[in-house]
């Protein structure tokens, strides 16, 4: 299908028109349906990554550096001819798919749990919420297939609004102080990334102009593309090697700073409050806690990743040198995320707040893996992303499915649940040990290489030992208040109170079986699930990031199930390359 | 050629046709009570019709002008004291739009009320005829007279309905400022004539910058450089000349405030501008880029201060027109760093600041005329223009709520609005400077963003997150045509931005020769005894 990419992530967005225009009671049908077919329209990118995100003969793409891209669609958008171009430029690679997919799976589920809008509390304006609903996963959608760094901020901000609203309208009792943290701690993200989006351009620029004003592309080598000016372009800037050498010369200043590490720390503050990691993480609980269920699912299973895979997109691939100064400093960061996210949630007797901090905790082994920088870091940080963005959606909807029937969120008030609702208490145990990290189910694998990647890094980086005990010292943390919980809500005499709860309705099974059976899936087949979608798009980015920093030049071997990095693979399928491979 | 005995030729007047149409609109409206009485209709009609004849003409005078069908600036003798470009032409098609909208409010909200119909008309096209004239002049005394053609009648206008205590406090507030401001100015270019022996301000210039090199009369040339260039700073509210902003903009009749808002403040931009463009290109040699560099910091720090000031300032406000006339100090703020680009030695291209605050100006048109134009409905309705006027509008009343914030996070500048553009380019016009100034305005604008968030969600957040049951408000039709047009316009502004850009970026570029070089020799403007 001709861009496929464009109709997945506008079609929420038609939805959207069509929910504004339909009658009242049909808001609901109209964004079940375009979800749906959005999630029907994106599994059809599988095909694509069934051998891989790097299937043989169309492997090491640009110079070995970067990942092949899939659907690509290039098209100018603003141009300032021989100053300045802006592209509509969307394509799909292994970073990007699992995370695409995730998305439109989570929304389709989220919209489904807000079938039940009607008995809301505040159940006012159903069309206005559905069509913000479906705004929302176009900006989403955006913003994990745009390759233009230009595009990428659209869509980065077009998800604002919405969620603001979202939050604000048809949240909890505090949804007005929660919504407006949300915004404007986002927004203090997004201007540093607009500093670094303006400075990047003409760095570029400069970069392009001190190398005798045209550069030959590095990877749109079929079509014999020239750079004359800057660009926007996330791939071209992560590979093209005289923008490169500039952007980590340790003379390039940015108002008398280094560029890369300022750069790297300006994109890092944007992404890290997304992420949310410590100390900017303190929108997350409140907005988390106010959000209706649906929102919080959106919230959990994919505004979080944004910030993961924001440092997989920009920070690493373009500032490799940035990331190699602030490695300390991050994984100490990741590690009081852990920690102090895990302690938080101990303390919490607010079940839906709990769950909050938690994802702060697990959020902190994303930002663990990727600052060491090793291989299995990298992959598992990848695979936490994606484990977390099924158990985290599951979590917050069994905290929904108990609060619509008991309208609190008390932890301490609740016990015997499983007794008195059989099928919504396994539901539930297994959401909250695939949260834990149980072996068997998905949090454990991404935790676990999380750690193995951090002893990794204790070759080149030698504080990664303690780093890695501490890391998972937050395991034992997270055991200790999930059991609790369970114990608390699920376990016990059977209450009076809560007697004569129904179980959990059709509905509310078929959105929880299958976050349940990804939760087990991905804990057994993680290699057929996850990582040959994503491994080879990140071994390849790894490669340049440890080639342009020269840490862990041996460390990168352990895990490899493949070549090894760098070595351009040839020979290639004229079909997959649409023009993007070079032609050996 | 005798310099005093020019006769404009055709062609001349042809370039000058819209100002002509709105002075004989002028006169039109003074006429009309004669013949058909003081009728409110008959009135704003002649007006109405004047104001399309002008915008055609300006049209044409764009076309013509961006065709280089025409020599482009004014006959010899005159040079200076009027001319015509891409810049000047290009507003004038902006202004006369803008008044068709401020006229179009007035008709749907004060028009049945009115009784001083062509006394309002008079006021209005003669501070637009001012405004026309301060884009289109290169020359001290004619630049004087164009900001009192323009001010005059705006304070006039301010304290129009003269039982209206507020708005006569607003207007006489806003008169004694404007008076000073233009004492100063006066006196500025007073002594400047008298150091300069010129009033063309390419002489000026080519004087200020041999001045500046050996300090003869260094102080009293910067001195009367500083005086003259108050004039221009109150017309933009450029802290520290912004203290009859809030005040006019709150007294006077909203339409009056849209007016002011929007137009006065990008008069006065592009007048900046083109002087700015003259004294940098008046700045060639190396020696010079020591000189330059100052000028360029002092616009730029009243345009990081007016910005800041702006912003925090509208933070307390409970008048939602009070809070927006905050908001237009911060936005000018926004403009004036465009200004600082060109007065700065490494701006290779000046056209890429300019380029930039042209379309800052369009799209700042549109969005403050949806949240004026919001604004305004709100209160004929509720009787007051207090942020609680506004709660629960999104139930009651949507077609006013959503044009709103789209307006709103337009001003804040969020995508995929046009507001976003509109930083984005002066951003990018910044960024192209590559200095620490550049830098510095940067990330200062980018903050300033985040700052103004909180005010302008506060209006979001009584509109949406509050209702306490008041009643639909009735609003005319023609009203919710208007907002929701400029709302529809932002999204459209956004996604096609192209057209918008180019346009700028053609009636940016081949300016008048005056301001672009300064190789001609000094025109024979005045009496030899003057020289």
């Amino acid at each position: 299908m001709q861009n496929i990419l464009s109709w997945t992530v506008f079609l929420p967005a038609i939805g959207a028109v069509l929910c504004l225009v339909a009658p009242k009671r049909h808001a609901r049908t109209i964004a079940f349906v375009a979800t749906l077919a959005t999630l029907i329209l994106s599994l059809t990118l599988f095909p694509t990554f069934w051998n891989g995100s790097e299937p043989e003969g169309a492997k090491a793409v640009f110079g070995s550096n970067y990942g092949m891209l899939h659907h690509v669609e290039r098209a100018t958008w603003i141009e300032m001819p021989g100053k300045l171009t802006i592209d509509y430029f969307l394509g799909i690679d292994g970073l990007g798919f699992p995370l695409f997919i995730l998305t439109t799976l989570i929304s389709f589920l989220a919209c489904w749990a807000s079938w039940n809008f009607d008995h809301w509390t505040i159940n006012k304006g159903p069309r206005a919420y559905f069509f913000l609903f479906l705004l929302l996963e176009t900006g989403m959608l955006g913003v994990f297939v745009s390759l233009d760094f230009f595009l990428f901020y659209i869509f980065w901000e077009v998800m604002l609004l919405p969620m603001y609203f979202l939050i604000g309208v048809w949240g909890g009792p505090r949804k007005e102080y929660a919504a407006i943290k949300f915004f404007l701690f986002t927004l203090a993200g997004s201007v540093l990334m607009l500093v670094a989006l303006v400075a990047m351009y003409f760095y570029s620029g400069t970069a392009i102009a001190d190398a005798g004003g045209s550069v030959p592309s590095a990877y749109r080598v079929a079509e014999k593309t020239v750079l004359t000016h800057g660009t926007f372009d996330l791939i071209e800037l992560a590979t093209n090697p005289v923008i490169q050498e500039y952007f980590a010369r340790a003379t390039t200043l940015f108002l008398g700073l280094k560029f890369a590490p300022l750069m790297f720390i300006f994109l890092f503050i944007g992404f890290a409050i997304k992420l949310p990691s410590v100390p900017v993480h303190t929108w997350l609980p409140d907005a988390h806690v106010e959000a209706p269920t649906p929102i919080s699912m959106i919230l959990a299973g994919v505004l979080l990743k944004m910030g993961g895979y924001g440092f997989l997109r920009l920070c690493y691939p373009i500032f490799p040198t940035g990331g190699e100064v602030w490695a300390f400093s991050l994984a100490v960061i990741a590690v009081v995320s852990i920690l102090y996210g895990a302690l938080c949630a101990m303390a919490q007797s607010d079940f839906k707040k709990l769950v909050a901090y938690s994802s702060v905790s697990h959020m902190g082994y994303v930002l663990l893996g990727i600052a060491v920088m090793t291989q299995a870091g990298f992959q598992g940080a990848m695979f936490q992303m994606i484990a977390h963005g099924i158990s985290s959606p599951m979590c917050f909807f069994l905290v929904g499915v108990i609060y619509d029937r008991a309208h609190h969120r008390e932890i301490n008030r609740f016990g015997g649940l499983w007794l008195t609702m059989p099928k919504y208490g396994t539901m539930a145990t297994i959401g909250f040990f695939a949260s834990l990290g149980l072996p068997g189910l998905c949090g454990f694998i991404g935790e676990v290489w999380v750690l193995l990647g951090t002893f990794h890094a204790g070759k080149t980086f030698p504080w990664a030992y303690p780093m890695a005990i501490l890391a998972a010292a937050g395991v034992i943390l997270t055991a200790g208040y999930i059991l609790w919980l369970i114990r608390r809500v699920y376990l016990g005499r059977e209450r009076h109170e809560y007697a004569e709860y129904p179980d959990a309705s059709a509905r509310e099974t078929f959105i929880l079986v299958p976050m349940a059976v990804l939760c087990i899936a991905l804990g057994i087949l993680p290699m057929q699930t996850v990582f040959n979608y994503t491994n080879g798009t990140l071994d390849l980015m790894l490669s340049h990031v440890q080639k342009a920093t020269q840490v862990h030049q041996t460390a990168i071997d352990d895990h490899r199930d493949g070549e090894p990095p760098g070595e351009p693979r040839l020979g290639s399928s004229a079909s997959q390359n649409r023009g993007l491979v070079r032609t050996p | 050629m005798n310099a005093w005995a020019n006769i404009p030729i055709a062609e001349h007047l042809f370039l000058f046709s819209p100002m002509i149409a709105l002075t004989a609109t002028m006169l039109a409206v003074v006429a009309t009570p004669l013949i058909a009485g003081r009728s409110t209709r008959a009135v704003a009609g002649v007006a109405s019709i004047g104001i399309v004849v002008a915008f055609i003409l300006a049209i044409r005078v764009a076309r013509a002008v961006a065709q280089g069908g025409v020599s482009g600036f004014s006959p010899q003798p005159a040079a200076g004291m009027l001319l015509v470009d891409n810049l000047s032409a290009g507003f004038q098609v902006v202004l006369i739009v803008f008044l068709a909208a401020v006229t179009y409010l007035w008709w749907i909200g004060s028009a049945a009320r009115e009784r001083n119909a062509p006394e309002f008309f008079i006021l209005l096209l003669g501070s637009a005829l001012g405004m026309a004239l301060m884009t289109s002049s290169a020359n001290l005394l004619m630049i004087v007279i164009a900001i009192e053609t323009a001010s005059l009648p705006s304070y006039a206008i301010v304290g129009f309905d003269k039982r209206d205590r507020l708005g006569a406090e607003a207007s006489l507030k806003y008169m004694i400022f404007g008076a000073v401001c233009a004492a100063i100015m006066l006196y500025g270019a007073s002594l400047l004539y008298g150091l300069v022996g010129s009033l063309a301000v390419t002489d000026v210039a080519q004087y200020a910058v041999l001045q500046l090199a050996d300090g003869d009369n260094l102080l009293l040339t910067s001195a009367a450089l500083l005086c003259f260039l108050c004039g221009i700073a109150f017309k933009i509210s450029a802290v520290p000349f912004h203290f009859w902003c809030p005040d006019a903009f709150e007294g006077a009749k909203i339409e009056v405030t849209t007016w002011l808002s929007v137009v006065s403040k990008a008069a006065g931009l592009i007048l900046l501008t083109r002087i700015v463009l003259i004294f940098s290109s008046a700045v060639d040699s190396p020696l010079a880029i020591s000189i330059v560099q100052p000028l360029a910091w002092t616009i730029a720090i009243m345009a990081a201060i007016t910005c800041t000031y702006g912003n925090f300032a509208a933070y307390q406000q409970t008048s939602v027109k009070r809070l927006l006339a905050y908001s237009s100090i911060a936005h000018a703020g926004y403009m004036l760093m465009a200004a600082a680009v060109f007065i700065h030695p490494a701006a290779t291209g000046h056209s890429a600041g300019l380029s930039a605050m042209l379309v800052y100006v369009v799209i700042y048109l549109f969005m403050n005329l949806g949240a004026f134009g919001v604004t305004a409905l709100v209160s004929w309705d509720a009787g007051t223009d207090s942020i609680d006027a506004f709660t629960g509008l999104a139930r009651r009343a949507p077609w006013l709520a959503v044009p709103m914030i789209i307006c709103l996070m337009s001003l804040v500048g969020m995508p995929p609005l046009a507001g976003f553009l509109g930083k984005w380019w002066i951003l990018i016009a910044l960024g192209n400077l590559d200095t620490t100034l550049g830098w510095f305005l940067v990330i200062t604008a980018v903050f300033n963003t985040l700052f103004s968030l909180y005010y302008y969600v506060r209006i979001v957040v009584q509109m949406s997150l509050r209702d306490d049951g008041r009643p639909q408000p009735s609003v005319s039709f023609g009203g919710l045509a208007l907002v929701n047009i400029c709302a529809v316009a932002l999204l459209a502004l956004f996604i096609f931005a192209q057209p918008l850009k180019s346009a700028a970026d053609r009636f940016s570029t081949k300016l008048n020769p005056l301001s672009a070089t300064l190789d001609h020799p000094r025109t024979a403007l005045l009496p030899p005894a003057d020289r």
